[in-house]
């Protein structure tokens, strides 16, 4: 923990002295309570399906509902996530419930590295410079190209997949990590509107300063907007990061090459093979949490760094 | 059209210089190096047409490059491939789609070659074939394997019940007073205290095991694994005017809601899992679970009953109806997409999918069916030597009691129509008659009738 | 003064073309022209397969308004996001505030967005599992306790409101965490001088957080509504059991994107499925347009 928990204004000392600090704080001591009680109950319903993907992951398929609904893992293994790494014997593989089908772990794990750092860079920086003339900008017709902007959050995103689809087929770019992450890296709709309404909220002073002084917008973006935005633009690269790391559909039809194939699609060995058959829950599971600890990794790295790295109060 | 037309044209004589030369650079006449795309949806069959494409390859030069995708993803990757013109060169296809393709003309018309390859349709079994005829009469696939549907029974509830094997094999069925059948289910199915479904005092609202159950059936409009092949026992024919290709579905047909009506009641009795229980995890898991002691079953999912742990698993053929005893029999097969660079080696791997060579191997792997009867006797000797008895599944092929999936356009809608129809049926919120002529309606409607 | 006034304004619009350069670059080849396309997709018969369609004039639009399907998957939606909106918003903003209040540890932050960070198909059927009616780990609990066993996804009254309560799990840590980086932004002195004024956290909430945080919470109301008309992935593996038709029972959770993608994937109706996408994105923009005037969420306090 920051040192940020000493932010909090409402401290017994801070509120009027007499009789009524007496009253104040223990209504406060109760109210708190109350509110770590509602926090803890809301964490431990977002951990337990947690729990229950360990579980899976922990336990073989031919064990999974003889269990008996125990809540520990009948006969704990790691035989699934051995078989997600591609380190399994063919005669475990199937003892397990698995398939045939090759899954290239590291290499896949290395595609979706290159694709959401690729995704990340690009539209954070393009899509910042594009909040900055939407939020600190002024000139005609703002709103409404904004507006343009964001109706493309409007449409679904299938209708844009099959055009940009055709349009990278054309540009000979499918089965490249160019093609790959054409469609993302120079904006999403959800960046340009998520980072101008965090702009909008950037005191105007310090620009103002700046301005008087004589810097252009370039240096005031750079020098003064983007500083003050670290907060809000690390928030934004780990979601972005995030986001296209989850991405599946697109690179499940423009990345089909093992070279440049992604986890997400690679991953998708474990759902149903066949018409109206049960996923390999197992080997399902195992692969999400494996798929999942890079990001989990960065956010616990980077969590500190969003939203709090920066004291607003400063500026004003 | 233009397209589509030209290239068989072409094609027989590059496969005759092929026959001559061996070394026919193929559609686009560039160079040796032929590398086709394969698409299929079934993982577990990805190791025996790997082995196929090797064998290929060592024959003849060109390179087959196998991908999968889960059903779920497919059909969807599949549209978008084809609206760039991308498709995979030969994927398999599925009859509830094919008519979609044949309607767009994106798969090519394989009968120039059958006849220059003097390839022989009759020694596939029967009727398989013959699904693959477009409307338009040319031929858009040779088939690889075949499926029919029976029961997996749990075979140590069935000794609990007093039930014996031949029982099942011998079951009667008929929607009045359900026959035999109905008895065999009551007698399995096990309340929590313990009370079986025809002794008194047997509660149906909490019932630990069901005597039957099976797939969600809102998944096909041909009630393929639940109500189909038991209205078909009562004569029921789900197109009037013939199969493949009829138009006039007949949903409001009174035998389909007895049948329905059947399978209402016995949701009610708790005999059969009630559609809630089907729209979880799905019948293998209950299965599985222990909680299902019949379970109907497709052929090609045999292999996700045998492999449970601590469940000893037997195979029996659906009851006899007051028409007989029958299965749907279904087939799949490949074909070839119009925007192919190299229609003839599409082709040759066509015919080599479909060819003794290779479906002796699909039956070594023993997953499902081949088409060919000699290669279903090597599956049937693999599984004999695991111990395994599927005849439940053959024995349908020996009496001739099989009759085909239904090949129509739009079946998808047909499905989405009826699938809801047969939920509220399940539901118990409407009455058969009542739902499935509400639905034959929309049904004549999509259908353009 | 207007003419430097004036000067300023155009060099701020160059500026402002500079900077949009990358991303309209982007927008314009990657989100504008397959808008349009599909836009013009929706007046023919397109058809994936084909990869072209004719012109058919309204057709697409007619056909609609006289499709039960499509009204039902309307009514379905239209539930689907007032349930999803109104428990998940009050929920987050619980959270956030709560965050910034009660405790800023960076583990619990982490822990609330965890569910967001797997992917949806992953999520869609971990509780397609957890709550099915027989082998669900939900179920068995619920009977230990004595409520005893609920349909849940299985059953036409509640599937609707389990895919809701599905869809907080996931979203409801990632939403709080976009409000809490607004509240970030709301700088403290602010709460000091309510705090000297006697104010409590309530007051305080509704005097100084709730307004100085219109812009960030009409971009999570925006990015929540939209997100939940265009539910999909959930429905499309939570819903119909395992290899069921998605969107039952009998139609009870056939939400309008699922349909959309069936017509345009299965029933080969690209055209139509275009024009339903077409009065969705309207409807959407509609929703926008008075999230943001109702918020005045292009304008903040603070700047």
């Amino acid at each position: 923990m920051s040192s940020t928990t000493k932010t909090s204004p409402v401290r017994p000392g801070a509120s009027k002295a007499g009789g009524e600090a007496g009253r104040l704080l223990a209504r406060l001591r109760l109210s708190r309570g109350f509110a770590w009680l509602v926090l803890f109950v809301i964490i431990l319903v977002t951990l337990f399906p947690f729990f229950w993907i360990l579980r899976t992951a922990l336990t073989t398929n031919s064990s999974l509902f003889t269990g008996d609904q125990s809540m520990l893992p009948p006969e704990p293994t790691l035989v699934n996530f051995r078989r997600v790494l591609g380190l399994a014997t063919d005669e475990e593989v199937r003892a397990a419930g698995g398939s045939g089908a090759e899954l290239r772990f590291w290499l896949y794990l290395r595609n979706s590295v290159v694709f959401s750092t690729l995704v990340t860079v690009g539209q954070v920086t393009s899509c910042a410079m594009a909040a900055y003339a939407f939020a600190r900008l002024k000139w005609r017709g703002r709103d409404a190209v904004f507006y343009v902007f964001l109706s493309s959050l409007m449409v679904p995103p299938v209708f844009i997949l099959i055009p940009n689809f055709i349009l990278l087929s054309d540009l000979d770019l499918l089965d490249t990590f160019a093609g790959l992450v054409a469609p993302f890296i120079f904006m999403t709709p959800f960046m340009v509107f998520f980072l101008r309404q965090f702009f909008l909220g950037i005191s105007s002073e310090l620009e103002e300063a700046a301005r008087l002084d004589g810097a252009g917008h370039v240096r005031i973006f750079a020098r003064i907007c983007v500083p003050v935005m670290a907060a809000p633009l690390t928030t934004a690269a780990i979601l972005a990061y995030v986001i296209a790391w989850n991405e599946f559909m697109w690179p499940l039809v423009a990345g089909n090459d093992p070279s440049v194939r992604v986890l997400t699609v690679g991953l998708s060995v474990f759902r149903s093979g066949q018409p109206q058959a049960a996923p390999d829950w197992s080997g399902l599971m195992a692969a999400t949490v494996l798929g999942a600890l890079p990001v989990i990794l960065l956010f616990l790295l980077m969590g500190r760094r969003i939203v709090d790295s920066i004291q607003f109060t400063g500026i004003k | 059209m233009q397209l589509r037309r030209a290239r068989p044209a072409v094609a027989p004589l590059c496969t005759a210089a092929l026959v001559l030369t061996a070394a026919c650079g193929g559609g686009s006449g560039s160079d040796d190096d032929v590398t086709l795309a394969y698409w299929l949806w079934d993982d577990r069959q990805i190791a025996q047409y790997q082995q196929c494409a090797d064998d290929f390859t060592a024959e003849t030069g060109v390179e087959v490059d196998i991908s999968q995708y889960g059903w779920e993803d497919y059909w969807s990757n599949l549209n978008t491939q084809f609206a760039a013109r991308r498709a995979p060169d030969v994927f398999t296809n599925h009859l509830a789609f094919y008519p979609q393709f044949v309607a767009n003309e994106v798969i090519l018309p394989i009968d120039e070659y059958i006849e220059q390859d003097e390839v022989d349709l009759g020694q596939y079994f029967p009727g398989l074939a013959d699904l693959w005829v477009g409307q338009d009469d040319q031929r858009y696939g040779l088939p690889k394997d075949w499926d029919t549907i029976a029961y997996g029974y749990n075979a140590e509830y069935l000794e609990d019940a007093g039930l014996t094997e031949d029982d099942l094999w011998n079951a009667t069925w008929d929607p009045s007073d359900g026959g035999t059948f109905e008895e065999i289910i009551a007698s399995l199915s096990v309340d929590v205290n313990g009370v079986r479904g025809n002794e008194p005092g047997f509660d149906a609202d909490n019932v630990a095991v069901f005597g039957l159950s099976f797939d969600n059936p809102s998944n096909s409009a041909s009630g393929q694994t639940s109500w189909g092949n038991f209205a078909h026992s009562l004569g029921f024919e789900l197109l009037a005017d013939g199969n493949p290709w009829g138009t006039d579905y007949q949903f409001d047909d009174p035998r389909l809601a007895e049948t329905l009506d059947w399978f209402g009641r016995m949701i009610e009795a708790g005999y059969v899992t009630p559609l809630s229980d089907l729209q979880g995890v799905g019948y293998v898991s209950l299965f599985e679970a222990g909680d299902v002691a019949l379970a109907i079953n497709g052929s090609w999912a045999i292999g996700s009953l045998t492999g449970i742990d601590g469940i000893e698993v037997g195979f029996a053929p659906l009851p006899e109806g007051p028409q007989g005893r029958w299965s749907i029999y279904n087939g799949i097969a490949d074909s070839i997409a119009v925007n192919t660079d190299h229609p003839d080696e599409a082709w040759q791997w066509v015919k080599h999918l479909g060819s003794v060579e290779c479906q002796n191997i699909v039956g070594e792997h023993a997953v499902v069916f081949p088409a060919i009867p000699e290669s279903l006797e090597i599956a049937e000797e693999v599984r004999a030597d695991a111990g395994l008895d599927v005849s439940a599944y053959t024995t349908y092929l020996e009496e001739e009691a099989t009759f085909l999936h239904p090949v129509t356009t739009n079946f998808d809608q047909v499905t989405q129509a009826v699938g809801s129809a047969v939920d509220e049926i399940l539901l118990g919120s409407r009455p058969a008659a009542e739902a499935l002529q509400e639905a034959q309606e929309q049904v004549d409607s999509i259908m353009g009738r | 003064m207007r003419e430097r006034w004036q000067r300023l304004r155009q060099h701020q619009g160059a500026v402002a073309s500079l900077f949009l350069l990358p991303a309209g670059f982007g927008f314009a080849i990657f989100y504008l022209w397959p808008s349009l396309r599909a836009l013009y997709m929706s007046f023919t018969d397109y058809s994936l397969l084909r990869g072209e369609g004719e012109l058919v004039g309204l057709q697409n639009y007619e056909d609609m308004i006289a499709d039960p399907l499509f009204w039902q998957s309307m009514r379905v939606t239209g539930l689907y996001v007032l349930i999803n909106i109104v428990v998940q918003t009050i929920l987050a903003l619980l959270i956030a505030v709560m965050m910034d209040r009660l405790t800023r540890s960076v583990i619990i932050r982490g822990i609330l967005v965890l569910p967001w960070l797997i992917p949806q198909v992953v999520v869609g059927l971990l509780w397609l599992w957890m709550l099915d009616p027989r082998l669900g780990v939900v179920n068995h609990l619920l009977n230990v306790v004595g409520i005893g066993s609920q349909g849940f996804l299985g059953s036409p009254d509640q599937v609707v409101p389990s895919l809701a309560g599905i869809n907080t799990w996931r979203f409801v840590g990632y939403t709080a965490l976009l409000l809490f980086a607004g509240l970030q932004m709301i700088p403290k002195h602010l709460y000091e001088s309510a705090a000297l004024d006697g104010a409590g956290e309530i007051r305080m909430f509704f005097r100084v957080t709730l307004p100085l945080l219109r812009p960030v919470l009409a971009l999570v109301l925006v990015l929540s509504v939209v997100g939940s008309f265009q539910v999909f992935d959930l429905v499309q593996v939570a819903t119909g059991g395992i290899g069921g038709q998605p969107g039952g029972p009998a139609d009870s959770s056939l939400v309008i994107y699922v349909y959309i993608f069936r017509q345009a994937f299965n029933f080969n109706n690209a055209g139509y499925a275009a024009a339903m996408s077409a009065v969705l994105a309207v409807l959407l923009a509609l929703v926008t347009v008075l999230i943001m005037r109702g918020l005045r969420g292009s304008r903040s306090d603070l700047a």
